[in-house]
């Protein structure tokens, strides 16, 4: 998008201009109100738009066959805007924000936003089981760049707008802008202490109070007061508690083993693959017509009491491997979403036996219908105190917070035992991306890997033999050589393996062979592609040298870890931090030694 | 040679115009996204609310057709609908607490009535759970708030539904005092509701002020001198007050007016008779008569008392045995004036000590009868 010339302007004006953007803290409060209200509008249009189109998609329920077509034509015409014009908009959003933040320089094009809107509306309306809130977190996030953009800022500037972005969008989508805060800071940002805490905070107050305005006081789900009927019940929330957190690990895993295999397919198929979600969806409804869509209509009728066991634990199975192929094979959606129905589901499950066995002691299911999207939440997403504040939001009451408290804790520790990678990292890895858990920032004291980089001494080829590289590395300063294909970097090797199979005759054995076999000795300490990148500190870079045994590293892009940016060594680190060698040491200058 | 490989690029600047065309392009589409948004929730809450109230209507007759699980389905989906309208709510609740979930009932109009505590409606549905699950007294502070609600049509109307509702509970409890509290303030409402009328005072004798019962059904009578419910009326509250000469012939009086359904007044007649029959304190009755009354009422107290206590503590039915023997048997040391006290006292007590340890028994009606004049 061209920025907009208007003509001549009284010098006043452009003296207050010029004013206001100088100081920082001053235009970082007004964008926030600005963002937090545009966002916080868009989000309103997309929530509507997608129950609207839902609604009509699916008038009065819809017949048998129209519920298998649909979702299958939805993901298809989906997967082709994906694949054609939006290529940035599949999945949740999340990740993708993330990556944004902090490879891209916070950078988010308009195009990827809308195309984020549109592919979103058409796969929710068609009824595949993902959600809206990542999309929306996206879409947030992306104006917020977009605008800062426009206006000019700096890099520093665009990149805390944001997560400011995210705070809003995620505000609207749940109605909840306490836990849209601490979502956005925790999940994008990755540190509870950001500096951007103000302005997160007021643009999640001015989105909350846009939805306010636009749709009324209508929490996301009408709940039930909750009560704890007796202290014991207590015991079952525990109970609860490591359900809810094995169902999270089975929702995870199953979800990233279906996203590898379809990553594994070829790239020519991107388009057709979130039909393979359509199809699944639209088989599993023709039967269970509850599977369509995100199901907070459901959610809210278990929260409500309305419980058969039978049925909530098929509508927890189903919407597990519904969500999990939906989102794998590449429709555009979040796993929130999913996250809460499979959560209630499931703790209703655990409250109709509970009530079931001790119906004087116990609450009925819909308490805990509540508390298991709590613990789900806390299990997949991996942020139990953002869990918690979340379902106090929604329930406006306190006295859902100890119980809540205790199953998501256990949920979490489970998870965490379980399933070493947040999803949300592990989603990233999946796509080639290496996105800090926690921000850089320009601490001072602190040297970075980007202070001791040097330019790679060449790459080799996996194909090339023993005998072929050792006449190139043998007499070389370096201890390890990248090792790269036509795709990028594989691996690293080092010259005395090099130099050790010359020496056993085995001169005809390829790189790529001598690295299976250096992997193999090195056992635990083997890593496919040992690596750092350039914002990381030089601790880090030792640390990982260290449990590699290389003393050379290849520094790769955050985007793609394929893609070389050069080389840290150790001398060149040693160097950085002022440490001279033994072997460079100058005798004279240390009579002691 | 180490060299920098990587530099960022720095976005350009913009410059003011163009940082004033941008915040003005935002601000546009902030209000005009502001109207679409408005534009479209308009539309999704008509259509939300339409569709709610569509959903309403044939729950409402599935409902009546006794269909109650289909019914709660399309109420539920109503009231998910159009959460603003109490009515669906407090329709679900209804449905469901006819479905035999009280609990669940209880916990949906619990929001309703955070949300609006005066709701009339709400507030009787709450009540109606709380009675169902046997909770009458905060039954009854919730048939309170709703007479004392706030009623969107026909409020008067439903706030004496109410009230007689309250009423009727506290008959079945009976709980004299309140149910008289809760008569007092309508005794004098509805004067050409003849059936309403005769209601109330049928109530006042259950809350055993069966002389405000008498005074509404002379009024009745005076205007419509053939109404055989009212001279059954009248007699029942005579037979309350102890005057059953006038209670006989109220119950004649009404059997003349309805001669093909007269078993049951005959049966009433039958009982008036026997009380007249029995009472000792009747007035012009000679002394002898009164010794003999006396003694039979102290003989059938005893025999009801010993019935009852037989079962529950023998030894206690034992001593009162020789006691009451001893009395009867004894002849009339003190004179007869003297015995017939004795001998009423003693019965007296004998059914104070019944009434305290045994459900009342319609074979003893007419003691019952008797004994209520007695402490009159």
């Amino acid at each position: 998008m061209r920025a907009i010339k208007i003509p001549a302007l009284p010098q006043r004006v452009r003296r207050a201009v010029e004013d206001l953007r100088r100081k920082e803290d001053r235009l970082s409060l007004l964008l926030s109100l600005v963002i937090g209200a545009l966002v916080g509008l868009v989000v309103v249009a997309f929530i509507l738009l997608t129950g609207r189109l839902t609604t009509l998609t699916y008038l009065s329920g819809g017949s048998s066959w129209q519920r298998v077509l649909v979702p299958i034509f939805g993901s298809l015409v989906a997967g082709y805007l994906l694949y054609k014009y939006f290529p940035l908009a599949r999945g949740s959003g999340i990740q993708q924000t993330r990556a944004a933040l902090f490879i891209h320089d916070g950078r988010i094009s308009l195009r990827s936003v809308v195309g984020k809107f549109v592919t979103t509306t058409l796969t929710l309306a068609s009824g595949i089981p993902l959600g809206r809130e990542g999309p929306a977190v996206y879409m947030g996030s992306g104006m917020a760049s977009v605008i800062a953009h426009k206006l000019g800022l700096s890099r520093l500037q665009i990149r805390s707008l944001v997560p400011v972005g995210g705070a809003a969008a995620f505000a609207a989508a749940f109605n909840t802008p306490i836990a849209a805060v601490l979502f956005s800071l925790q999940a994008i940002v990755g540190d509870l202490h950001a500096p951007v805490l103000g302005s997160a905070v007021l643009a999640s107050a001015t989105s909350w109070v846009v939805l306010h305005l636009v749709l009324g006081d209508n929490p996301l789900f009408h709940v039930p007061a909750f009560h704890l009927v007796s202290v014991a019940e207590l015991g079952i929330y525990v109970v609860l508690g490591v359900v809810g957190g094995l169902t999270s690990v089975a929702f995870v895993k199953l979800l990233l083993w279906l996203r590898a295999a379809f990553t594994r397919l070829p790239r020519t198929s991107l388009w057709i693959q979130p039909v393979a979600g359509g199809l699944t969806v639209g088989i599993f409804a023709f039967f269970v017509p509850q599977v369509l869509g995100v199901g907070y209509d459901q959610i809210e009728r278990v929260l409500n009491g309305d419980v058969a066991l039978k049925a909530v634990l098929i509508l927890a199975a189903l919407k597990i491997i519904a969500s999990s192929v939906s989102y794998a094979s590449g429709n555009s959606g979040g796993i929130l979403g999913p996250t809460l129905f499979i959560g209630s589901m499931v703790g209703a499950s655990v409250g109709a036996v509970a009530h079931l066995l001790f119906p004087a002691s116990t609450a009925g299911p819909g308490a805990y219908a509540l508390i298991g999207m709590g613990t789900a939440f806390a299990g997949t997403i991996r942020m139990p105190l953002t869990s918690v504040i979340m379902m106090f939001e929604i329930t406006r009451d306190y006295r859902v917070i100890a119980p809540l408290l205790i199953a998501n804790v256990i949920a979490f520790f489970i998870s965490q035992k379980l399933q070493k990678e947040p999803i949300y990292d592990a989603l990233a890895h999946q796509d080639g991306l290496h996105i800090p858990t926690r921000p850089g920032g320009a601490q001072p004291g602190i040297r970075r890997v980007s202070t001791a980089i040097r330019e790679a001494p060449g790459s080799l080829n996996p194909e090339m033999t023993v005998g072929e590289v050792a006449l190139l590395v043998t007499d070389s300063k370096f201890e390890s050589w990248p090792v790269a294909d036509e795709l990028g970097l594989v691996g690293m090797v080092r010259t005395r393996h090099v130099a050790a199979a010359q020496k056993q005759g085995r001169e005809d054995m390829t790189i790529e062979r001598l690295m299976q076999i250096a992997r193999r000795s090195d056992g635990e300490r083997s890593v496919d592609l040992p690596h750092v990148h350039n914002d990381q500190p030089l601790s880090r870079a030792l640390a990982r040298m260290r449990d590699n045994g290389h003393k050379v590293l290849p520094v790769v892009s955050r985007a793609n870890a394929r893609i070389m940016l050069g080389v840290v060594t150790l001398a060149d680190i040693l160097e950085e931090y002022g440490v001279e060698r033994a072997d460079q040491l100058d005798y004279k200058d240390h009579p002691d030694l | 040679m180490k060299t920098p490989l990587v530099q960022p690029a720095q976005p350009p600047a913009a410059t003011v115009s163009e940082f004033i065309a941008t915040f003005a392009v935002i601000l546009v589409a902030i209000a005009g996204l502001l109207l679409f948004d408005s534009a479209l929730a308009t539309v999704d809450t008509n259509a939300r609310k339409a569709f709610a109230a569509k959903e309403f209507v044939t729950g409402e007759r599935l409902i009546a057709r006794g269909k109650i699980e289909e019914a709660v389905d399309r109420l539920r989906a109503a009231s998910t609908l159009d959460g603003d309208n109490a009515a669906y709510g407090i329709a679900l609740a209804q449905a469901t607490l006819a479905g035999g979930h009280p609990r669940a009932a209880e916990q949906m109009l619990l929001p309703l009535l955070e949300r609006d505590p005066a709701d009339g409606p709400a507030n009787l549905a709450m009540a109606r759970v709380l009675a169902k699950e046997g909770r009458n007294p905060e039954a009854t502070s919730f048939y309170h708030s709703a007479i004392y609600g706030l009623w969107p049509q026909g409020a008067e109307m439903r706030r004496t539904e109410a009230r007689f509702e309250l009423i009727d509970l506290l008959a079945r409890e009976n709980s004299r005092k309140e149910l008289l509290a809760e008569l007092l303030p309508i005794q004098d409402d509805s004067t050409h509701d003849v059936a309403r009328r005769k209601r109330i005072a049928n109530l006042f004798v259950v809350a055993g002020a069966p002389t405000r019962a008498v005074a509404i059904y002379r009024e009745v009578l005076r205007r419509d001198p053939r109404d055989a419910e009212a001279y059954v009326g009248m007699a029942e509250a005579a037979l309350s007050l102890g005057d059953f000469a006038t209670a006989r012939t109220n119950l004649v009086a009404a059997q003349k007016l309805v001669p093909t359904d007269s078993s049951a007044l005959q049966a009433r007649v039958v009982l008036a008779d026997s009380v007249i029959s029995l009472d000792p304190t009747q007035v012009g009755l000679s002394l002898p008569e009164q010794v003999r009354r006396s003694r039979n009422l102290l003989q059938m107290t005893h025999l009801s008392v010993r019935k009852c206590l037989g079962v529950q503590a023998p030894q206690v039915a034992a001593a009162l045995d020789s006691a009451a023997n001893a009395l009867l048997l004894s002849p009339a040391r003190a004179g007869q004036a003297q015995s017939i006290e004795q001998n009423i006292s003693l019965a007296e007590q004998l059914w104070g000590l019944r009434r305290s340890r045994c459900a009342p028994d319609r074979v003893d009606g007419a003691l019952a009868l008797i004994h209520n004049r007695i402490a009159q």
